[in-house]
């Protein structure tokens, strides 16, 4: 037992794949209200603003990572959503264009103050941006006998700091992402909730900063619980899904970028976005296939009842004889032959209508059909007279 | 039998004609087959309980939105060849008012279909514009950004669009919304300055208690037409009721109209 | 300095910086206005994929390849966006965010592809990141100068379609413009000021010169003519800063420098533009939060002289004081300067009391008369 756990930590692929995935799974949990708010582009002015902070507080430290790194970046993260929060309530500049001046500007000086005074540290531009999770393995602490790489300590301190977050506080998370108001009227305080969450971001982002790079990371912030978002209508499902989908992100992204011999986490940001496909195609309720099934059947439901409510219109009136025939369909509703003879068809075959002569007729069964249409609000015992001008 | 409208006119005697219009958003339909009229030289409402395709009605006219069955005609016409006699109002929530622009520049902005491609509005256009802004009284505030424009005013300053345009009809959508009684007025005298001169002004509209001061046609309408004519004749209990159904506030609204008979 | 300006790389990275600001500028200005800012944003890190397809296809750093390239990925994940807010139950910011992420993941892929290729000629690539403004040739110059003249060329001829398409889509759509083609346009040409900026500024940081010179000049015009002069301005001067900047102090990346000095425009345009500028607005606001103290006072001061049936009732400052919650005695002797008041006293109390003039009378009734109508 104590080999095989032995030999675990001692594989670079096992140590660089539980990496990717801790990174996968702790941004996620917290992703998931962000897409849900409306909120994910603040994932990209933290990332990149991030960088700023950790600079700042390398300067003044020297300390790379580590405790006073996380509280940094909570406080850069939150310093950005302040900054952007403050500039869209002047009313001078809508809310997306300052989210857009704000992280550039942080990110900018942040590069700088690099290209100033930390050209020989390991942050450098490239780190910042991209990552290097290939060499997490060499940076290791002893945790009872087992030489542990800092970034699994770190982000798997985080995963279980943002797991706690979303299932201590399920309840008012939800409540705050879909009726801010209710749940400020509760006690609440959903906006209280909304900067823990983003602080809790911010701290995510600089731990997995070394792994994933600042741009990446927004890669596992959005796109798993998008995914999940078309997969299911459930909250909890939904975060289930998302690290389920990040998880298995890391571990294919792993295997292909090594059998290619490219970017490992770059490999595993491209593997939630084919992820992301998947989910878009065969979503069982939104994905793109089982839209246009239902819609296709919508349709063709809609125009038989369209039908059945033009023959309710004309029934007994003097246009009836023009209006109610085979014609009238191409005349005055504008459809094509082909799309005349699809819903006569169809609505003959159901019973919503018959033919006597040229006529069309409703049965009993159409004439209600129509009456859902025109009289929802009506009980169906309440027959109502209809006039037409 | 209805003649084939790409060789000539149908019902060219009607300012509107719309007939079997069935429109859906998001395939999910909001209008099921509507038929009706509006003769020329008219100030109609459309009037209807929320939700009753009011607006959608409109945009379907106009093409905004395709309609799924059905078609409409615009002095015999379909639209897409009758487009300089069609002048429009959309909401006004439907803008960004801080956008940097003045009023008589959006007034000149109804011009740019008459001007066609690659020609700049110049002196004339400018003429034009500032005698619309002069007819909605609001010539002293032609160079004022717009959202420095009250709401009642910015309403005026988009009928002014609408009338450089110099159509035939005029479609409307909701125009009295949150403007105060002055500027209601106003606007209703402008648009009955409109119908006296021969024009056809069909308004969506959404307050009962004025239907009978203010238009001479009305269709009401959720869902399908409830009821089209003058307003005479169409304006009845028994069809609002048959409207606005289960909706007890208006249907009480309706009760205070009785009353007042 | 005047070497400097003479020095060949000097020259050229003016001229670039000058023409990325100008591009950037004209068509951001379109960008913010249509509330498509972090679209830029998007667009220029998915440049980054096209980037290194234009070199593998080209097989060197040829820069019509590598640009061609970035606007095909480019538009390609606005297209992306568009699908997803339209087909999905995503809203725009998840859209924004998924084909920003992933495109660029796939640039970062492609990216360490062509470096363990070990391609002698691969190297620069990684400046189009951050921008490297010495490293632009004289024939770079033209390539980016060519674009830049079409697309103000483009914006020029189709000024007042893009203005009405981008104030009034549906107007626009009434008029018979093909308005599904403008906008395509519009978002097209997002992507090539990208495409122009890439050497200068680079994927990550381009963003800042979509949003940034359109939102500082918008501070100090209410005219769209004059908000896109002033926003190719702006570009314009934060590029040649930042580029000569950059140029001259060695080590300090393009990008950064560009966007530090575009963001101080920002900056001072929020606080001191006169009228929309916060600093004029907090004077303002200071202004007529006094004017409308007095008026309140005057009006109360009215109100009790009305009650008690005498214009000339002399009313005890501490009340007024009670009433309003805090001091009035400022407000009431600015008021006796403008002749409105009088400060009287009424035996036997020793405390002030003030009385209205008859100018305080007629003024009192105005501002009554036009809170009426206002309401």
């Amino acid at each position: 037992m104590t080999g095989w756990i032995a030999a675990f930590f001692d594989s670079p692929d096992a140590m660089i794949m539980l990496t990717g995935a801790l990174v996968g799974i702790a941004a996620s949990l917290l992703g998931t209200f962000l897409v849900l708010r409306g909120a994910s582009m603040l994932s990209d002015a933290i990332s990149h603003s991030i960088v700023f902070g950790i600079v700042v507080v390398w300067m003044l430290t020297g300390q790379a990572s580590g405790p006073v790194q996380l509280i940094g970046a909570a406080l850069t993260g939150l310093l950005t959503v302040a900054l952007t929060e403050a500039i869209a309530a002047t009313q001078r500049v809508k809310a997306d264009a300052a989210i857009g001046l704000v992280f550039p500007a942080l990110f900018s000086i942040g590069v700088l103050l690099i290209n100033l005074f930390a050209r020989d540290v390991h942050i450098d531009e490239h780190t910042v941006l991209l990552g290097e999770i290939g060499f997490v393995w060499l940076d290791t602490y002893t945790i009872a006998g087992y030489l542990v790489p800092q970034a699994v300590i770190w982000m798997g301190a985080m995963a279980v700091l943002n797991l706690a977050f979303v299932t201590l506080l399920f309840k008012e998370l939800k409540l705050a992402t879909f009726d801010a108001a209710l749940a400020s009227a509760l006690g609440f305080v959903p906006a209280v909730l909304s900067y823990a969450l983003l602080a809790l971001l911010s701290g995510t982002a600089v731990a997995a900063f070394d792994a994933v790079g600042a741009i990446l990371f927004i890669a596992f912030v959005i796109v798993p619980p998008s995914a999940a978002y078309l997969l299911t209508d459930r909250l909890s499902l939904m975060l289930v899904l998302g690290a389920a989908i990040a998880t298995l992100s890391a571990v294919c992204g792993y295997w292909i970028a090594v059998w290619l011999n490219v970017s490992i986490s770059g490999m595993m940001a491209v593997m939630t976005g084919v992820c992301f496909v998947v989910a878009l195609a065969c979503g069982p309720r939104y994905g793109l296939f089982a839209q246009a099934l239902r819609r296709r059947a919508r349709h063709s439901d809609n125009a038989a009842r369209t039908l059945t409510v033009h023959l309710f219109n004309h029934e007994g009136t003097d246009s009836a004889r023009e209006e109610n025939v085979a014609t009238a369909l191409r005349d005055h509703l504008h459809w094509s032959e082909a799309k005349a003879q699809r819903v006569l068809a169809r609505s003959l075959a159901d019973g919503l209508v018959t033919r006597s002569g040229e006529a069309l007729l409703l049965t009993p069964k159409g004439r209600t059909a129509a009456r859902e249409v025109l009289e929802p609000w009506a009980r169906p015992e309440r027959a109502v007279g209809h006039s037409n001008g | 039998m209805v003649p084939q409208l790409e060789n000539g006119l149908h019902e060219p005697g009607l300012a509107v004609h719309v007939e079997d219009l069935t429109v859906a958003y998001h395939s999910k339909p909001v209008l099921w087959d509507i038929d009706f009229d509006i003769p020329p030289g008219v100030m109609a409402a459309i009037v209807g309980p929320n939700g009753a395709g009011k607006s959608t009605l409109i945009k379907s006219i106009l093409n905004l939105v395709k309609p799924t069955a059905g078609h409409v005609t615009i002095y015999g016409r379909p639209y897409k060849r009758q487009r300089r006699k069609v002048g429009y109002v959309p909401q006004r929530s439907s803008v960004d008012w801080d956008f940097p622009t003045t009023a008589l520049d959006v007034v000149t902005m109804g011009l740019y279909g008459q001007l066609g491609w690659l020609r700049r509005p110049g002196a004339a256009e400018r003429a034009r514009a500032m005698a619309a802004l002069e007819r909605v009284g609001m010539e002293a505030f032609a160079d004022r950004q717009i959202s420095q424009l009250s709401g009642g005013q910015q309403q005026r300053v988009f009928i002014a669009r609408a009338l450089v345009q110099d159509a035939d009809v005029y479609f409307l959508d909701e125009p009295m919304a949150g403007v105060d009684a002055t500027t209601e007025r106003a606007i209703v005298k402008i648009l009955h300055a409109l119908r006296d001169a021969g024009k056809t002004v069909i308004v969506v509209h959404h307050d009962l208690q004025t239907v009978r001061n203010y238009f001479d046609w009305m269709v009401i309408l959720n869902v399908r037409v409830i009821a089209q004519g003058p307003v005479s004749e169409v304006y009845t209990t028994d069809n609002l009721r048959r409207a606005y159904g289960g909706q007890i506030a208006l249907i009480d609204a309706d009760a205070t109209l009785e009353g007042a008979d | 300095m005047l070497a400097l300006l003479l020095d060949y790389t000097i020259q050229n990275v003016m001229i670039g910086a000058a023409l990325l600001g100008i591009v950037s500028g004209v068509l951001g200005s379109f960008a913010v206005l249509r509330r498509q800012s972090l679209l830029g944003d998007t667009l220029s890190h998915a440049a980054l994929p096209g980037i290194c397809i234009g070199f593998l296809v080209a097989g060197t750093r040829s820069l019509p390849a590598i640009l061609i390239g970035a606007l095909a990925t480019g538009a390609l994940a606005a297209l992306v966006v568009l699908a997803l807010t339209r087909m999905t139950r995503l809203k725009t910011d998840a859209s924004l965010g998924i084909a920003l992420s992933t495109f660029f993941a796939l640039g970062v892929v492609l990216l360490t592809h062509i470096q363990n290729q070990g391609s002698a000629a691969q190297g620069g690539l990684e400046s189009f990141l951050f921008g490297q403004a010495a490293a632009i040739l004289r024939s770079d110059i033209y390539i980016m100068g060519g674009i830049a003249f079409a697309a103000l060329l483009l914006v020029t001829l189709v000024w007042k379609e893009f203005k009405l398409v981008t104030f009034d889509a549906a107007f626009a759509r009434t008029l018979g413009l093909p308005v599904l083609a403008l906008e395509t346009l519009l978002t097209t040409m997002i992507a090539l000021a990208v495409v122009v900026g890439l050497q200068m500024v680079g994927v990550v940081l381009m963003a800042a010169m979509i949003i940034a010179p359109a939102v500082a000049a918008r501070q100090w015009t209410d005219r769209l003519g004059t908000m896109v002069c002033l926003s190719a301005i702006f570009g314009m001067v934060s590029g040649v800063t930042g580029a000569l900047l950059s140029a001259t102090a060695r080590g300090l990346a393009t990008g950064p420098l560009i966007v530090l000095a575009v963001s101080v425009i920002v900056i001072v345009s929020l606080l001191f533009a006169p009228g929309r500028g916060l600093v004029f607005a907090a004077f303002r606001d200071a202004e007529n939060r006094r004017r409308l103290h007095g008026h309140r006072v005057l009006a109360a001061l009215y109100r009790l002289a009305a009650e008690h049936n005498d214009p000339a009732y002399r009313t005890e400052q501490k009340m007024l004081d009670a009433y309003f919650g805090t001091g009035t005695s400022g407000v009431l002797k600015r008021l006796q300067t403008l002749g409105l008041v009088t400060s009287t006293s009424h035996h036997p109390e020793p405390t002030p009391h003030w009385a209205l003039t008859a100018q305080g009378i007629a003024q009192a009734q105005t501002d009554l008369m036009i809170g009426d109508t206002n309401r």
